[in-house]
């Protein structure tokens, strides 16, 4: 025994412990994490080492910590406090009522996280899908994610993603307003503003909050996003999700680190096919081929979370609505859908006259029919009035 | 004894601006010999070797005396050797062999060989508009060439073979024949807009581009025809005015990039400089008296900027304000020089920098951060002067061959000039939709289109000065249906030309 003084430590981290979690258990890890070369993957090996199988009333590791700890330790630890405050995280342990079930599975054993950081409402049991692909999303990536996602979350299915750019983006958006919700899953501390655009103020990650999601990481506020510990997040959007679906990747894309994880669990992978050309088809086509079931729609979603997914809400509003589109122009767009068709291309293939092509493109785009992509325009909504495109 | 002082007047360039300057020479007795003063540098020096023995050669009379003679004003650096002839003339006035009345009345240009012949100059076009800015009603010039000078209007000009036609005159035995104008050049037909297949978007783009001067930036994957785009834009144009012309052949001249024998420019100038293309290259530069860039020989013509992201970012920054202005404003130790570059941009660049986003037959392998970065180096002040931004796509090979040729050039600039017509009546002058403020468009707009346009323009967060250039867009697809006032079909179609975003946003 040092009789090192967890006191302090543990009075400032009472507020940002969530419901259930011990301040004074929680104080003795990350007085540990701080120290150098000391991190939280090292103190989960060194738990299971010790024999703590029950984190609950691991009064045995704690103690084997707490006679390591310095003095310098508990100073080192107390800076970290500040951010996570300031972010409005609650933290919770491996096995804490408010850690995630579906995470601690298979704990000690497992590689659940020890500590996750919690920003926005903590995340609730229902059924949730992982919603995973490429950051280089083309047009129909990103195109799918947002529709799977906006299905699932009108369903109340919650969507669990990596909140990085491309497919994980649109899945976010897609999910952040429906009843399902959407959980972001960092690869770096909640104190990093990466990936930039999502970050800044007004980002993806404030819409997230601000709609009742989840923002967690397991990270330590400062921890860069380091190649690693980005790729090592993916287990827990897995672990998260009843099951995942790749929507797009390469061949070496962390979307397939995702899918392997779940498969792990034991829970169902589900692949987009796409473009058989296109390089971003490689890991949905791989997995596809090696035995994930092909997801054609959202009603191949909801079928794979089976009894925990509630029934399918039809899909509302605005279907098929052409918003005053003239006809030819209406036939160019939906015949594309749900690819984006450059304006160019619709111009030509329309056969109207540019001029008024143009204007009433852009009228389509002022009443919200028609969305500008970075690669061309799509329609909004599904031209056909069933949920799957034609 | 004092002898008196012989006057010839001669011009210098500061920039395209005209300068008096006048050739005093004065001939005392005293040790033999010539004195240069009045800032000349080393081929204005050289001048006096040459006139001597030219002079001599041509069987007048080279006095044994001590000869001075000034360039006055003395603070203004002079340059060449357009002070040769004027320079002969004042010594053989100051020496007699000419009448001193005849000699101060004279205005002229030109280089002497050593056999006393006297030269074309380059900058013959411009010292002739020059010396008529500076009142000369007449003016010598070097017979080779003189038919260049001689498309300056309101100005008598005189060609000169050599010394002793220069004698014969100003003493009144000899008339020199009158000079014939050079002729305009015939022109190839340019590049025809009916080899343009599919791209109605585009075309469309060049057309409004052509009717209202508009800056236009061409954003597509490397082969999918932006410098073709280019040509037939040019192509578009109308034949330059006569005093078109005249501005274009004087900076051309002055910039060494046309002889004084060329023929007259008919078409617009086409430029397209390489992408290394140094700022000093672009706006104009160099030591001393800084030459015109590619800025101002593009002047009243085309400038083609290929690969504009790829240029350094002071290149950039230095198009600004030419572009707005319409002149580029040199300043030196030595001079403030402003060069007229009232050009129309097109500039072209990959949509990202892998140069595939958007194209549906590859895919674009850049990430979305990076596009951002690389779009955002075209800065929001110069994005603002593209008026028109078009996203172009290749063709799929089926397209090429199978499209239908589109309308030809000859038809399309028929609309062109008259859409131009249009605006120059309104604006006065030979004004195009470009020149024009937002206030003076506004004012021939449907006032609840304009609302509208506000509207939508609010919700995207552009700025005012995008909301300008979607007017004056409009404006010229008005000029162009023959339309008096700017409807909202209009504006809506002029909305239709910005780049898509770069990444997703719904």
């Amino acid at each position: 025994m040092s009789g090192v003084r967890l006191d302090r430590l543990t009075e400032v981290l009472v507020p940002i412990a969530a419901p259930g979690t011990d301040p004074e258990m929680l104080a003795s890890l990350l007085a540990w994490a701080v120290r150098p070369r000391r991190t939280l993957e090292s103190l989960r090996r060194l738990m299971r080492d010790t024999g703590a199988e029950d984190p609950v009333s691991s009064a045995r590791w704690r103690l084997h910590i707490e006679t390591q700890l310095r003095e310098d330790d508990v100073r080192a630890a107390m800076p970290l406090v500040v951010p996570w405050r300031a972010r409005g995280c609650r933290l919770a342990m491996v096995g804490d009522p408010a850690y995630p079930d579906r995470v601690a599975d298979g704990w000690p054993d497992s590689d659940a996280p020890i500590l996750l950081a919690m920003a926005g409402a903590l995340p609730p049991d229902g059924p949730a899908v992982a919603i995973v692909g490429s950051r280089r999303a083309t047009s129909y990536g990103s195109g799918v994610a947002a529709w799977l996602a906006g299905a699932a979350s009108a369903a109340g299915v919650r969507v669990v993603s990596g909140g990085a750019i491309g497919v994980d983006a649109a899945a976010h958006r897609g999910a952040v307003g429906g009843p399902g919700g959407t959980t972001v899953v960092l690869g770096c501390g909640h104190d990093v503003d990466y990936p930039r655009p999502h970050a800044r103020a007004g980002g993806l990650f404030d819409e997230v909050r601000a709609h009742g999601g989840t923002i967690l990481s397991e990270q330590l506020p400062f921890a860069p996003p380091r190649a690693g510990v980005v790729r090592a997040r993916n287990r827990i959007v897995a672990a998260l999700a009843d099951v995942t679906v790749v929507v797009e990747g390469g061949t070496r894309s962390g979307a397939l680190l995702t899918a392997s994880a779940a498969i792990e669990r034991g829970r169902p992978v589900l692949a987009v096919p796409g473009d058989v050309r296109a390089p971003g088809s490689a890991a949905p086509h791989r997995l596809l081929a090696e035995g994930a079931a092909p997801c054609t729609g959202p009603d191949d979603l909801l079928d794979a979370l089976g009894s925990s997914a509630p029934a399918a809400a039809p899909e509302v509003d605005g279907v098929g609505d052409r918003g005053g589109l003239p006809t030819p122009l209406f036939a160019v767009l939906a015949a594309a859908w749900p690819r984006a068709i450059p304006m160019g291309q619709i111009a030509d293939d329309s056969g109207m006259a540019t001029g008024a092509a143009l204007a009433a493109l852009t009228r389509a785009q002022v009443a919200g029919v028609v969305v500008e992509r970075p690669d061309g325009l799509v329609l909004r909504r599904s031209p056909s009035r069933t949920t799957s495109p034609t | 004894m004092v002898r008196a002082l012989a006057t010839v007047r001669g011009v210098a360039l500061v920039g395209l601006r005209p300068r008096e300057v006048r050739v005093e020479a004065s001939s005392s007795p005293g040790l033999p010999g010539l004195r240069l003063v009045g800032l000349p540098d080393a081929a204005v020096r050289e001048s006096g070797e040459r006139v001597r023995t030219a002079v001599q050669r041509q069987g007048l009379h080279w006095p044994a005396e001590r000869l001075v003679i000034n360039l006055a004003p003395a603070d203004l650096p002079k340059v060449g050797t357009a002070f040769d002839l004027p320079l002969a003339i004042a010594v053989l006035a100051a020496t007699g062999q000419v009448p001193l009345e005849a000699a101060r009345a004279t205005w002229a240009c030109g280089e002497l060989g050593l056999d006393g012949s006297v030269r074309a100059i380059d900058e013959q076009l411009p010292i002739a508009a020059g010396a008529r800015e500076l009142g000369a009603d007449r003016l010598l010039v070097p017979a080779a060439g003189a038919g260049d000078a001689a498309h300056v209007p309101g100005l008598e000009i005189v060609p000169v073979a050599d010394l002793a036609e220069v004698a014969a005159l100003l003493r009144g035995t000899w008339t020199a024949p009158l000079p014939v104008p050079t002729v305009t050049a015939k022109a190839p037909p340019p590049p025809d807009l009916a080899d343009v297949r599919g791209q109605a978007l585009a075309r469309r783009a060049v057309e409004i581009a052509a009717a209202g001067g508009h800056h236009v930036l061409l954003s597509g994957p490397p082969g999918c025809g932006k410098t073709m785009l280019a040509q037939r834009l040019h192509g578009l144009l109308p034949d330059l005015r006569p005093e078109e012309a005249l501005e274009v052949a004087a900076v051309h001249s002055l910039a060494g990039e046309r002889r004084a024998d060329d023929p007259m420019p008919r078409r617009p100038p086409l430029r397209a400089p390489h992408q290394v293309v140094s700022a000093a290259a672009l706006v104009g530069g160099g030591s001393g008296i800084p030459r015109p860039g590619e800025l101002s020989l593009a002047n009243r013509g085309v400038l083609l900027l290929d690969e504009l992201l790829e240029l350094p970012r002071p290149v950039l920054d230095a198009l600004r304000q030419p572009l707005e202005r319409g002149e580029v404003v040199l300043t030196r130790t030595r001079a403030r020089v402003t060069y007229p570059a009232s050009v129309l941009l097109v500039a072209a660049t990959n949509p990202c920098p892998c140069g595939h986003l958007g194209n549906p037959l590859r895919s674009c392998t850049c990430r979305p951060d990076r596009i951002e970065r690389y779009r955002a180096r075209l800065s929001g002040p110069l994005l603002d002067r593209l008026d028109i931004q078009v996203s172009l796509r290749p063709l799929a090979r089926a397209e090429l061959l199978d499209a239908r040729p589109g309308e030809a050039t000859s038809s399309v600039a028929r609309r062109v000039a008259g859409a131009r017509a249009h605006a120059a009546g309104r604006w006065g002058g030979q004004l195009v939709n470009r020149d024009a403020t937002a206030a003076q468009v506004r004012r021939t707009t449907d006032q609840r289109a304009v609302r509208n346009l506000a509207t939508v323009l609010a919700g995207g967060g552009d700025s005012a000065r995008a909301f300008d250039r979607v007017l004056r867009v409009a404006r010229t697809i008005a000029d162009l249906a023959d339309q008096e006032v700017v409807g909202s079909e209009h504006l809506e179609e002029a909305l239709a030309y910005r780049l898509p975003p770069v990444a997703v946003t719904a």
